[in-house]
C-alpha cells in the first residue's frame, strides 16, 4: 500500500533503526485521509439530524391526529328550543320548586316527555332525536334558575345529540346531515366550549361523557402511587447504599430489584388482584388498590434512580461531613441526599408517568367498570385515564371516537404538566459546583 | 514548664496495626504524637500513611473491610473503646483530606456546618464570630470577607484547602490531621498552607502526611519515617534529616526510592 503515513525507512545496521524521516503532513495520503475525516462527520451529524427529524415528524403526526380528532371533543353543539311551557302545562306547585325536592317535582311532572313533545312540535317526528338524551336536565336547570318561565314561551339553548353534533361538524348519514342543515339554516344551531367534558364522568351518551371522574381518579391514584412510592423507594435507596453491608443478600436484593423493575405491568395487576382482593378484601375498582399496585410497579424504578444518584454523589463530601464530626444520618440528609435530589426526583417522575400511562394492572383490579360518576374519597369506585380511554375506544358510538381523542388529549397535557414540573425541579434542586 | 521536659503526649499509639481485608497495611506501630509540635509522617507512597492518619480519628470505620487493632489514646483516652464517642472524636481530632473538599455550599456555611451540627453557636452573632474567627485563623478572611455567601467551590484550590482549615477549626479541634494538604496546590498556595501551619502550631497538635521531604523539614518539629507499613524512625524532625539512625531512612532521605 502506498498510503502509509511514514515512509518505509530500511534498517541500516542489524542494531538500531535508522532515524525516522520527518513526516510530510501534505502528502496526497495525508489530504486524503483529512477529507475522510470531514466526510465521517458530515455523515455522523447527518445521521443524527436525520434521527431527530424522523422522531420529531411522528411526535407531530401523533400530536397533530389527536388534535384535529380531539379537538372536537372539547366542543358542543347545542340547538335553541322553543318550549311553549303553558301549552305543556306542567303539573308542579310553585313552591315546590323553591325547596329541596325541586327535581324530583319536576321529573315527576314528566318534564323529559315534556321536553321530547316539545322538540317535537318543533322540529317535526324526529325532533327528539336531535336533543341530547340529557337535554331536559338542561331545561330542569333553566325552571330552577327562573321558575316564572313557566308561565311564558322561552327557548332554550339545549344540547345536540351526538348524530346532529358530527352532522354539524363532520360526515354523517345523509338524513341527519340534511336535519342539521335545516336547523342551522334556521339559526337554531350554536357551538360553545363543552365544560362539561371537562366536569363530567362517563356516560353512555357520548354528548354528555366527561372526563372529569377519570381525571380525579387518576389523580388520587397517583397520590397513593406517590405517597407509597416515594418515601419507602427513597429510603431503601439510601438504606441499601449507605447502611446495608455489601454481602450475598444485599446483592440479593439488588439483583430482585433489578428484575421487579422489568416485570411486565400485567403481573403486577395479578398480583394486586391476588393480595389485596383477594387477601385484604380491599374495595374493587378503587383509587386505593390501583395506587397500591402502582406503588409496587414504580418503587424498584425509583430504588434503582434513587441508588445511582447516591452513589453518583462524591465520597470526599462523605468525608469532608463526617470530618468535622457529623453522625452518618447527618451525613445523608445534610449532604448525600440534597446532591442526590435531582437524580432521585427525575427517577420518581419518570416512574410516576409510567403509572399514569399504565392500563394493564388497573385492569386486573377491575378499575375497567362503567363509572358514571367521579370518585368521591380513595375507597369508592373509580376509572383513570388510560383505562377510560381503553372504555371510550371500544364503543361502538362514533361520537365516543373523538371524546376518546380529547381524552388522550387530557391525559398528554397531564404528562407534560409533570415531565414539566421535573424539569423545574431538577433545576431547582441542581447543585452547582 | 522547662525546655528539658517531655512535651506533652496529646495522642499515642501502642502496637496498631491495620488489616484491609487479608492486606497488613499497619504492622505494630506505636507513637506518640505530642502537643505543641508537628509531626510529620514521611514515606514512600503505599507505606500506610494515610491508613495510620485515619485510625487516629477513626475515618477507617467507614471503610467496611479495614480493621484495627492495638490501642489509641486520645488524652490517654482510649479512642477505640465502646464508650468513646466517634462523632465527638472526630470533633476533636480534626481532617483535612488530599483534596480540597469543600461542600458544595456558600463559604460561611462551609464553616458554620461544624459548629452548627455540634450546637457549638446557638446565636447567628456567635455563629458569625465563630465563622470570621476560623476564616482569620486560616488565613482566609481578608479574601473572602465580601463574599461569605458565594459558594465555596467557586474559589481557587488554595483558597478551598484553606477553608477547608477554616472548617476544621471552626469545631474547635484539639488535633487537626492533615493528608498531604499541599498535593493538589501550586507553589504560592502550598506555601500559604506551610506558613498556616505554623501559625497554628501550638494552639492545635498537627500531624502532616507528605511525600514531600522538604515541607516535612520545612513545617515539621518531629518526623516519623513509615515504610511498608512499619514505623522505621521517628524523632527530631532534624535529626531525621541529618543524622539518620536507620539505614532505610537513609536510603529514602537521600532518594534512593521513593
Ligand atoms: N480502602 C482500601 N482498601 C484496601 N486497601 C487499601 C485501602 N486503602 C489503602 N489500602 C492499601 O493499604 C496500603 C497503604 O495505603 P495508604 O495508607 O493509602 O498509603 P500512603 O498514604 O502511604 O500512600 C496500600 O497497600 C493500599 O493499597
Ligand atoms: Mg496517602
Amino acid at each position: 500500500m502506498s498510503s502509509t503515513l511514514v515512509p518505509e525507512v530500511p534498517v541500516t545496521n542489524g542494531r538500531e533503526p535508522a532515524e525516522r524521516a520527518p513526516t510530510d503532513w501534505k502528502t496526497h495520503a495525508m489530504q486524503s485521509r483529512i477529507r475522510k475525516r470531514y466526510a465521517a462527520e458530515r455523515r455522523f451529524r447527518l445521521l443524527g439530524l436525520g434521527a431527530v427529524a424522523l422522531s420529531a415528524a411522528f411526535l407531530v403526526f401523533l400530536l397533530g391526529t389527536m388534535l384535529i380528532n380531539g379537538a372536537g371533543g372539547f366542543v358542543r353543539t347545542e340547538i335553541a328550543l322553543p318550549l311553549d311551557f303553558p301549552a305543556l302545562s306542567l303539573d308542579v306547585e310553585r313552591e315546590q320548586l323553591a325547596q329541596r325536592g325541586a327535581d324530583l317535582a319536576l321529573a315527576g311532572a314528566g318534564l323529559q316527555n315534556a321536553v321530547g313533545v316539545a322538540a317535537v312540535s318543533a322540529f317535526g317526528d324526529e325532533g327528539e332525536d336531535y336533543l341530547a338524551d340529557n337535554a331536559w336536565l338542561t331545561v330542569r336547570e333553566a325552571i330552577k334558575d327562573d321558575p316564572s318561565i313557566l308561565d311564558r314561551r322561552v327557548t332554550i339553548a339545549v344540547p345536540a345529540s351526538s348524530r346532529i353534533h358530527l352532522a354539524a361538524t363532520d360526515d354523517a348519514e345523509p338524513a341527519i346531515e340534511a336535519a342539521a342543515a335545516r336547523l342551522n339554516a334556521a339559526g337554531a344551531l350554536t357551538r360553545g366550549f363543552n365544560w362539561s367534558f371537562l366536569t363530567g364522568s362517563d356516560s353512555t351518551d357520548p354528548t354528555s361523557a366527561g372526563i372529569w371522574g377519570a381525571l380525579k381518579g387518576s389523580l388520587l391514584t397517583m397520590a397513593v402511587t406517590l405517597a407509597l412510592a416515594f418515601p419507602i423507594g427513597v429510603l431503601s435507596a439510601i438504606y441499601l447504599e449507605e447502611y446495608a453491608p455489601k454481602n450475598r443478600w444485599t446483592d440479593l436484593i439488588e439483583v430482585s430489584i433489578n428484575n421487579l423493575a422489568a416485570v411486565p405491568s400485567i403481573i403486577f395487576g395479578l398480583l394486586g388482584l391476588a393480595v389485596f382482593l383477594g387477601t385484604f378484601n380491599m374495595p374493587r375498582s378503587a383509587p386505593i388498590v390501583g395506587g397500591l399496585t402502582l406503588a409496587l410497579m414504580i418503587m424498584p424504578v425509583i430504588v434503582i434512580a434513587g441508588r445511582n444518584a447516591i452513589k453518583a454523589v462524591p465520597p470526599s463530601i462523605r468525608d469532608a461531613a463526617l470530618g468535622v464530626g457529623a453522625s452518618r444520618v447527618q451525613v445523608v440528609f445534610h449532604h448525600v441526599l440534597p446532591l442526590a435530589l435531582p437524580g432521585i426526583l427525575t427517577g420518581t417522575i419518570i416512574g410516576m408517568a409510567r403509572a399514569l400511562g399504565e392500563t394493564a394492572p388497573l385492569l386486573m383490579i377491575g378499575m375497567r367498570a362503567f363509572i358514571g360518576s367521579a370518585p368521591e374519597d380513595l375507597a369508592s369506585p373509580a376509572t383513570v385515564l388510560p383505562v377510560q380511554i381503553f372504555l371510550w375506544s371500544d364503543q361502538v358510538s362514533s361520537g365516543f371516537v373523538e371524546k376518546t381523542s380529547a381524552a388522550i388529549i387530557v391525559l398528554l397535557v397531564f404528562l407534560l404538566a409533570m415531565n414539566a414540573l421535573a424539569i423545574y425541579l431538577r433545576n431547582r434542586f441542581e447543585t452547582r459546583w | 514548664m522547662t525546655d528539658n521536659s517531655l512535651p506533652a503526649t496529646k495522642m499515642s499509639a501502642r502496637d496498631v496495626h491495620v488489616y484491609y481485608g487479608a492486606t497488613h497495611a499497619i504492622k505494630g506501630v506505636s507513637i506518640d504524637v505530642d502537643q505543641e509540635n508537628v509531626t510529620a509522617f514521611i514515606g514512600p507512597s503505599g507505606c500506610g500513611k494515610s491508613t495510620f492518619l485515619r485510625t487516629l480519628n477513626r475515618m477507617n470505620d467507614t471503610i467496611p473491610i479495614a480493621r484495627v487493632e492495638g490501642d489509641i489514646t486520645l488524652d490517654g483516652e482510649n479512642i477505640y473503646s465502646p464508650a468513646m464517642d466517634v462523632v465527638q472524636l472526630r470533633a476533636r481530632v480534626g481532617m483535612v483530606f488530599q483534596k480540597p473538599n469543600p461542600f458544595p455550599k456558600s463559604i460561611y456555611e462551609n464553616v458554620a456546618y461544624g459548629p452548627r451540627i455540634h450546637g457549638l453557636a446557638p446565636v447567628k452573632s456567635d455563629m458569625d464570630r465563630v465563622v470570621e474567627q476560623s476564616l482569620r485563623r486560616a488565613g482566609l478572611w481578608e479574601e473572602v470577607k465580601d463574599r461569605l455567601h458565594d459558594s465555596g467551590t467557586a474559589l481557587s484550590g488554595g483558597q478551598q484547602q484553606r477553608l477547608c482549615i477554616a472548617r476544621a477549626i471552626a469545631v474547635d479541634p484539639e488535633v487537626i490531621l492533615m493528608d498531604e494538604p499541599c498535593s493538589a496546590l501550586d507553589p504560592i498556595a502550598t506555601a500559604k498552607i506551610e506558613e498556616l501551619i505554623h501559625e497554628l502550631r501550638g494552639r492545635y497538635a498537627i500531624v502532616i502526611v507528605t511525600h514531600n521531604m522538604q515541607q516535612a523539614a520545612r513545617v515539621s518539629q518531629r518526623t516519623a519515617f513509615f515504610h511498608l507499613g512499619h514505623l522505621v524512625e521517628y524523632g527530631v524532625t532534624s535529626d531525621i534529616f541529618t543524622n539518620p539512625r536507620q539505614e532505610r531512612t537513609k536510603d529514602y532521605i537521600t532518594g534512593r526510592y521513593g
